[in-house]
């Protein structure tokens, strides 16, 4: 838009073009956004250059330096022996049970939500409006009003404790935002193809599965995203459910920073965050366009 | 006559959701302000004492620090939906390096709150963090140890929140922008109206709504802050950045008491709850101006 000169003199066009790049104010902006840039890049870089230091390097005490020489030992220590409590097996423990959690729970939660936000987008539900509406409160209560009767239902259903437990958790708690979100969608389907389909067959299933869910690719990416990533970064969920083998990796991660056995190597503790930190980071670097939709979409029109 | 089914299947395909919300929510939120009203300790005990244990709650100086702390960590964390603005506001208007410019800004969401908090931890270490360099870089009085002091944790446990929330307001912020009309801009060109005056006049004005909806979900996520402040200073120095989300939960498994926990969970609700009237209200208005 800046590139359209206003001026009418087509004489000028070219110089106009062209003036942005010198122009004093422009300069400020590209100064105070590359201030912004390193005020949000400086701890990403200084997580990675730690987590290749050996400790001497880091007593230095100047972070900003590079590694001389570069060393991979913080790396496989923080994965197999870094001591989460009396637990010396690494991150990777975190890790597979993070694995263990996410799947039931994406498939629990996706499923449940996806039809419940059909059925209320395009069908006629009673109280779908108060529903909706308890809903939208319920994707917004704090963990801790509920904490306890979830911890006992947990207990009574013999899955406290167990990855399980904790995915089924994380389903329960993601249902309100997440029906919410393909209600939405669903309701900004184009109306001539649903009002074609309901005369079509009638039939709510079929109507499911051969025309709403193959239309859904987009929103499954994003919500797939934002689930990833939200659980893969739980930690008070994973806190309060997980016993001492099946603790997430945010938990693993926080034990181990907080372990004082033995010296402390502060490289390890970088190299164990950026082990828990990649997997979502990966997907938001690789999928950066859904992850923002994401981000937004439930935010705004919740 | 035969049942419609047509009719039937819908309801019964919302059911289990619906029924899951009145056992784990509504029925769980009843279950945890009824045990508010009790002196239930470690176990449950359904006598009612009526508000003793809001009485206890609010004569509790922890509690009252960190309903302090909570107005410290919104204000301080508007800078956020500032910095996030100014940022989009700048990317909107095409730069050179937009696209990596938006991928620095937007990674730290990514990152669990767990992580920011350590990294954040590190960089104010005293003897090996950022206070070290620029000491021996000749500023010798500079001061980086902010978790270390009662007076200036919180600013450190916000700078690291602002770091790592800012892209989400400046994503939000994005998209409002994107929807407004481009001939304002065409117009305020042509009438030679510097683009400072455009913003604070026209612009912000236009974007109340969204800079409403980035406020109150900002709100309602301190309310809800837990992670960084454990990952950061474990509610210390001495206490001194206790948040209520925190002291909920440590009064409930460290000091074992199920009555005041609770208590202090439902003024979590109901300061969510007041929040939320508002941002119901901004919504119903934005949808209506959608349609």
């Amino acid at each position: 838009m800046t590139a359209i000169p206003l001026t009418s003199q087509s004489a000028n066009q070219v110089k106009a073009r062209r003036r942005p790049f010198i122009r004093p104010h422009r300069v400020v902006v590209f100064v105070f956004l590359l201030m912004a840039a390193a005020f949000f890049a400086v701890p990403l870089y200084v997580i990675v250059v730690t987590s290749f230091k050996t400790m001497d390097q880091i007593r230095l005490g100047q972070i900003f330096s590079l590694p001389s020489p570069w060393t991979t030992d913080a790396w496989t220590y923080a994965w197999t022996q870094a001591c989460s409590g009396m637990n010396c097996n690494g991150v990777r423990v975190g890790f597979v049970n993070s694995l263990y959690i996410l799947a039931p729970s994406l498939v629990l939660t996706i499923s449940l939500s996806i039809i419940t936000g059909y059925g209320l987008a395009l069908w006629n539900v009673k109280w779908a409006n108060g529903f909706l509406f308890v809903l939208f409160i319920c994707a917004f209560v704090p963990f801790q009003i509920i904490m306890y009767p979830l911890i006992k239902i947990a207990g009574t259903l013999h899955i406290y404790g167990t990855t399980f437990g904790i995915a089924v958790i994380h389903s329960v708690l993601s249902l309100p935002f997440l029906t919410l979100i393909f209600r939405n969608y669903f309701r900004g389907m184009p109306p001539q193809i649903i009002a074609a389909a309901m005369i079509d067959s009638g039939s709510f299933w079929r109507i499911f599965f051969e025309i709403v869910l193959p239309m859904s690719g987009n929103i499954m990416i994003v919500v797939l995203i934002l689930m990833i990533t939200g659980i893969w970064n739980d930690f008070l969920v994973g806190l309060t459910f997980g016993a001492q083998d099946t603790q997430p990796m945010t938990v693993v991660l926080n034990n181990i920073t907080v372990t004082t056995t033995g010296a402390k190597n502060y490289a390890v503790d970088m190299a164990s965050a950026l082990l828990t930190a990649l997997p979502p980071l990966v997907i938001y670097f690789v999928l950066g366009k859904f992850f923002v939709q994401g981000i937004t979409a439930g935010a705004i029109k919740g | 006559m035969g049942i419609r089914w047509s009719r039937v299947t819908p309801h019964l395909a919302v059911a289990p959701a619906a029924l899951l919300t009145l056992v784990f929510f509504i029925g769980a939120i009843g279950w945890t302000v009824y045990l508010s009203f009790t002196a239930s300790r470690r176990f449950p005990d359904y006598e009612l004492i009526g508000l003793k244990q809001y009485w206890r709650l609010f004569h509790d100086s922890s509690w009252l620090l960190s309903l302090q702390n909570l107005v410290i960590f919104a204000l301080g964390s508007l800078l956020s939906i500032v910095v996030g603005f100014i940022l989009a506001a700048l990317i909107d208007k095409e730069v050179h390096g937009e696209g990596l410019f938006r991928t620095i800004f937007l990674y730290p969401l990514a990152v669990s709150l767990i992580v920011t908090g350590l990294v954040w931890r590190w960089l104010f270490n005293p003897s090996l963090g950022i206070e070290n360099v620029l000491h021996s870089l000749g500023w010798q009085s500079a001061s980086f140890n902010w978790l270390a002091s009662q007076d200036t944790v919180m600013f450190g446990v916000i700078l690291a929140a602002v770091w790592q929330s800012t892209g989400f307001f400046m994503a939000l912020m994005l998209s409002g922008l994107k929807s407004i009309n481009t001939e304002i801009w065409q117009a305020a060109r042509l009438d030679g109206v510097p683009f400072w005056r455009l913003y604070i006049e026209v612009i912000i004005p236009m974007m109340k709504l969204t800079f409403l909806t980035c406020i109150i979900l900002l709100c309602i996520g301190v309310v809800k802050a837990y992670d960084i402040i454990v990952a950061m200073t474990n509610a210390g120095p001495g206490g001194a950045s206790v948040m209520p989300a925190y002291f909920v939960i440590d009064a409930y498994w460290q000091k074992q008491n199920l009555g005041f926990a609770s208590a202090g969970a439902t003024v979590m609700l109901l300061t969510t709850l007041v929040l939320f009237l508002p941002l119901v209200i901004v919504t119903a208005i934005r949808q209506r101006n959608a349609t």
